[in-house]
């Protein structure tokens, strides 16, 4: 047990908990005057979170990843399940009600697959057309699945996978390029096929979002204007006027940095960007025995980058609204869920690797 | 030890993280920058666009002076009306704008369109009136969907209100919105789109006095435009109130006696030149125009053939028949024309220039006098007169004593009425004078046209002997309780010897005590003196006369001008009753009533 307190990454997870607080503090200022009962409902989800990290612990990494291809294939048959009798909520079939909280199995399902991607990636040596077209069918499939609910934003997610086990492995050149190419032509049969007339506006609006002032560029100008309004030092907590008075669209979820850009200025903002870099560097920097374990964080603290970057441009208007909320800081309990199993697994690794070292 | 565990080359490690580390040092200096440039550079621009996001400045109506009668009963005041409006900024589809607004308002769809393509010209944030006075249920129902339609609108706002329905309607007016080419002159003074103003009546000629100050209210509003909080309050100060000189009462009571009859009747206290009563029949209801009234009762209101908005007193153009044998005369005994005791035989009709001309009665009046050519109302007498008399002279006269100008009573749109001259007809129709055109103006025929204001300002001059008051409908004007203005009586003298006077008073008196013509207007121990006037509207020639007479609108016009008492005399009228008949019948009774009610009550 001394040892184990010795070794856990207390910087990181100072680094986590500073994130969770300043979501939960953001939240109650961004639903003030509406239905309270988000914070409470978030604050359950962070006990729960935290219950889940803790309980990360008492399992073997080993045991893990002996189960992770079993787990990705009973989420993915999940998925299946959900979209033939799922009920709609919120536009989506993503949803599984449990009680008062819903889960979101869409955001599990990256356990499993960062899981499974970084035993194969350690198996291989080389990424060639057999092998990358195999990494892709492990992320397609549940893309696909997440996309047709539809949930465009947590399926764009997973494309970090394919992005980072390019990264990972050495990759000929030439598959880049005609992947490229695949992908382009495959995005144009989505955007005919696929997306709803909606998320097509979004992204026109992004181009243009003054044209689209009453719609969803709405959204991006008065994000832009929460932050640009905010200044060096912000309006004050629970002071923003964007968010208050309700200029702000979905302030708790997607746009929680809008609430603290206008409430905290530039001052907020870094901060938040300042736990982030903490928080990558320690995670990439990590000198992990395993090969496997050394993917998974890779994989897991990719996506995370992934998704916190995607969250930031959108907010700020360099990036199509997708409905892609920040990781640990907005509300949202699945995937504040699934990324703290995920940390909790990484931080288990870190310790264990110091105990084998030792 | 540390070697042998690893499962991946040490260097394609190093690489790994240096490339990322890389890669995230890059992330997050461009993050960093786009922050400083949106929050620290931007933040003038942005702070801005966010104030203006919540703040507005709301104005609040100023409620409109009070109107009251000269007994302090209240003819006009305010009450609460909510106004529904659009904004077309907050529309997403105007066409499901348009359709829940009609099913809101109960017009039709063709009706809102036009409303608002009204106000295409102004910007979006424009708030354009669909209804006026919505129904407090329905006021209800928008509010508390706010969200569902943030295009709409409720404003409370104070409208008129008038508790005696549509009497002294002409006196006061009634108020219009202001039309998008109205505002666009108005709006240097202050006046905002949508706002009511005074069209007519005192409404209209005192809209400054009443119109009141206009308060502003500076607000925070949520994203679909419920305000949130209220900043800052500068209250609308009310508009200064109007006492009348009207008699509420006796105005009531007049319009009462006209049955089913239109005409016109002014009543003036002679010892102000204040008017007690006008009438114009037929009324309307002045509180229509602030109510939520449909485009086809509003089409109704002003294509009624009646001409219900036509104020009569002032607006209304009639010959004035034989009242105008006062102004006759007086010109003839002052130019020395004729004396009071210069009598003509009236053996009812008379050749002149070559033509007939008749007397109303056809028997003839035989040998009469000037007096009592005024009492039995010989036109043969008039006629003689007429010969003998210039045009020019007449002209000035009838100038004199008030006709062919305006009385410059206080109120908007009065007609001016016709005094033909030589010169007139030289100038307007280009054909010189004809003597013989000058005989049936003598008995107030032929070009003449006044209005019954007018006759009311000529017979007030003679009552008081050549001083003739500025007829006007204002006391007082008065803020909170204190007394602002106040009408100093104003009158006019003309130097004509007051035996002249007396002697067309005598006729007059006879005319009503001395089974004269007026003698329908007789009240025990009141002295009133009166002249009656019958136009027809055919001519005595006409071979139908007789069959054509009994239809209304052939109908002649009745007239009764009249003051009392003889001597120091306090009221003088006039009565118009529009094809009401003989006037010694029907126009003079109603004066005797309205004498008799005024002095009963002292």
């Amino acid at each position: 047990m001394n040892d184990f307190l010795k070794f856990f990454d207390k910087i990181t997870f100072m680094i986590l908990i500073l994130l969770i607080a300043t979501g939960a503090m953001l939240i109650f200022s961004a639903v003030q005057g509406g239905d309270n009962n988000y914070f409470i409902k978030h604050l359950i989800k962070i006990a729960i979170s935290l219950l889940l990290f803790s309980a990360v612990f008492m399992i073997k990494t080993e045991t893990i990843f002996r189960w992770s291809f079993a787990l990705y294939i009973m989420l993915i048959v999940i998925l299946i399940l959900q979209l033939l009798t799922g009920k709609i909520i919120s536009g989506t079939k993503s949803w599984i009600k449990m009680g008062v909280l819903s889960i979101q199995v869409s955001e599990f399902i990256k356990i499993p697959l960062a899981l499974i991607l970084s035993r194969y990636l350690v198996k291989i040596p080389i990424l060639n057309w057999r092998t990358f077209v195999r990494v892709i069918a492990m992320v397609i499939v549940p893309f696909v699945l997440i996309a047709l609910q539809p949930d465009m934003g947590t399926a764009f997610i997973l494309v970090s996978f394919i992005l980072f086990s390019i990264l990972l492995r050495k990759i000929k050149i030439s598959i880049v390029i005609i992947s490229l190419f695949v992908f382009a032509a495959g995005s144009y049969g989505m955007w005919n096929y696929m997306f709803k007339p909606y998320q097509k506006e979004r992204i026109i609006s992004f181009a243009n979002p003054s044209k689209y002032s009453k719609s969803s560029g709405y959204q991006i100008i008065q994000s832009r204007i929460a932050f640009g309004s905010g200044g060096l030092t912000g309006k004050g907590y629970m002071k923003g006027s964007q968010s208050r008075y309700k200029f702000l669209p979905t302030r708790h979820t997607d746009f929680i940095a809008s609430v603290l850009g206008e409430e905290f200025g530039f001052l907020g903002t870094s901060f938040l960007l300042l736990l982030y870099l903490i928080l990558f560097y320690r995670q990439f920097n990590f000198r992990v025995s395993s090969g496997e374990e050394f993917y998974f964080i890779y994989l897991f603290s990719g996506l995370i980058l992934f998704q916190f970057i995607v969250n930031i441009l959108m907010v700020t208007g360099l990036f199509p609204v997708l409905g892609i909320p920040l990781p640990f800081v907005s509300y949202g309990g699945s995937s504040m869920l699934a990324f703290m199993i995920g940390e909790g697994i990484i931080f288990k690794m870190k310790v264990e690797n110091f105990l084998q070292q030792k | 030890m540390f070697i042998e565990q690893r499962q991946i080359d040490s260097n394609e490690e190093r690489r790994i993280t240096f490339t990322s580390n890389i890669l995230i040092t890059l992330i997050f200096v461009f993050l960093f920058f786009s922050f400083w440039n949106l929050q620290v550079l931007k933040k003038d621009h942005y702070s801005l666009l966010s104030t203006q996001n919540i703040l507005k400045e709301v104005e609040i109506k100023a409620p409109r002076g009070i109107i009251t009668d000269r007994n302090g009963k209240i003819l006009a005041e305010n009450r609460l009306s909510f106004n529904l409006f659009i904004i077309r900024e907050n529309v997403t589809n105007l066409e499901e704008s348009v359709k829940s607004a009609s099913e809101l308002t109960e017009l039709s769809v063709d009706i809102i369109r036009e409303r608002i393509r009204d106000f295409r010209n102004y910007p979006g944030f424009y708030k354009i009136l669909l209804k006026r006075d919505l129904d407090f249920k329905k006021v209800i129902f928008i509010e508390s969907r706010s969200d569902i339609y943030p295009e709409f609108t409720i404003d409370q706002e104070p409208a008129r209100r008038y508790p005696y329905g549509s009497s002294a309607s002409h006196v006061l007016g009634h108020m219009a919105e202001l039309s998008p080419d109205k505002f666009e002159v108005m709006k240097k003074e202050g006046y905002a789109l949508g706002d009511m103003a005074g069209v007519s009546g005192v409404e209209k000629n005192y809209e400054s006095e009443l119109r009141g100050v206009r308060g502003r209210r500076m607000v925070i509003r949520d994203n679909i435009g419920q305000i949130k909080k209220t900043l800052n309050v500068e209250e609308p100060e009310i508009g200064e109130s109007l006492v009348l000189t009207i008699d509420i009462k006796l105005q009531e009571f007049i319009e009462e006696l006209y049955g089913d009859y239109n005409g016109a009747t002014g009543v003036v206290d002679l010892s102000t030149g204040g008017l007690v009563a006008m009438v114009s029949k037929p009324n309307f209801d002045p509180g229509f125009f602030s109510s939520s009234f449909t485009n086809k009762e509003w089409l109704a209101l002003i294509n009624d053939d009646k001409k219900p908005l036509h104020n009569k007193f002032i607006q209304g153009l009639y010959s004035p028949g034989s009242t105008f044998k006062i102004v006759m005369a007086i010109a003839g005994l002052n130019e020395e024309i004729i004396t009071a005791r210069t009598s003509t035989t009236c053996y009812g009709s008379r050749k002149i220039y070559n033509r007939v001309f008749h007397c109303w009665n056809r028997r003839g009046h035989g040998s009469v006098n000037l007096i009592e050519a005024i009492q039995h109302s010989c036109n043969i007498y008039f006629y003689q007169l007429g010969k003998k008399t210039d045009i020019d002279i007449i002209s000035d006269y009838g100038v004199l004593l008030g006709l062919g100008k305006r009385t410059l009573i206080d109120l908007p749109n009065e007609n001016k009425g016709l005094l033909p001259s030589r010169k007139w007809k030289l100038e307007n129709l280009g054909e010189k004078w004809y003597p013989g055109e000058t005989i049936s103006v003598a008995i107030g025929g032929g070009m003449i046209t006044s209005t019954p204001g007018q006759l009311l300002s000529m017979i007030s001059f003679v009552a008081l002997r050549g001083k003739r008051p500025q007829i006007h409908l204002i006391k007082e004007i008065r803020r909170g309780g204190d007394k602002l203005k106040e009408f100093t009586p104003v009158f006019e003298k003309v130097n004509i010897r007051e035996e002249i006077f007396e002697t067309v008073i005598e006729g007059l008196y006879k005319a009503v005590n001395e089974e004269g013509t007026g003698r329908g207007a007789m009240v025990e121990g009141l002295e009133i003196c009166g002249k009656t006037g019958t136009q027809l509207i055919l001519s005595l020639e006409n071979p139908d006369y007789k069959k054509l007479v009994k239809l209304r609108k052939f109908t002649p016009h009745s007239w009764f001008v009249s003051f009392a008492p003889r001597n120091n005399p306090r009221y003088a009228s006039v009565i118009f009753v529009e094809n009401g008949g003989d006037a010694g019948r029907i126009a003079a009774p109603i004066a005797g009533k309205i004498y008799r009610r005024l002095f009963e009550s002292e």
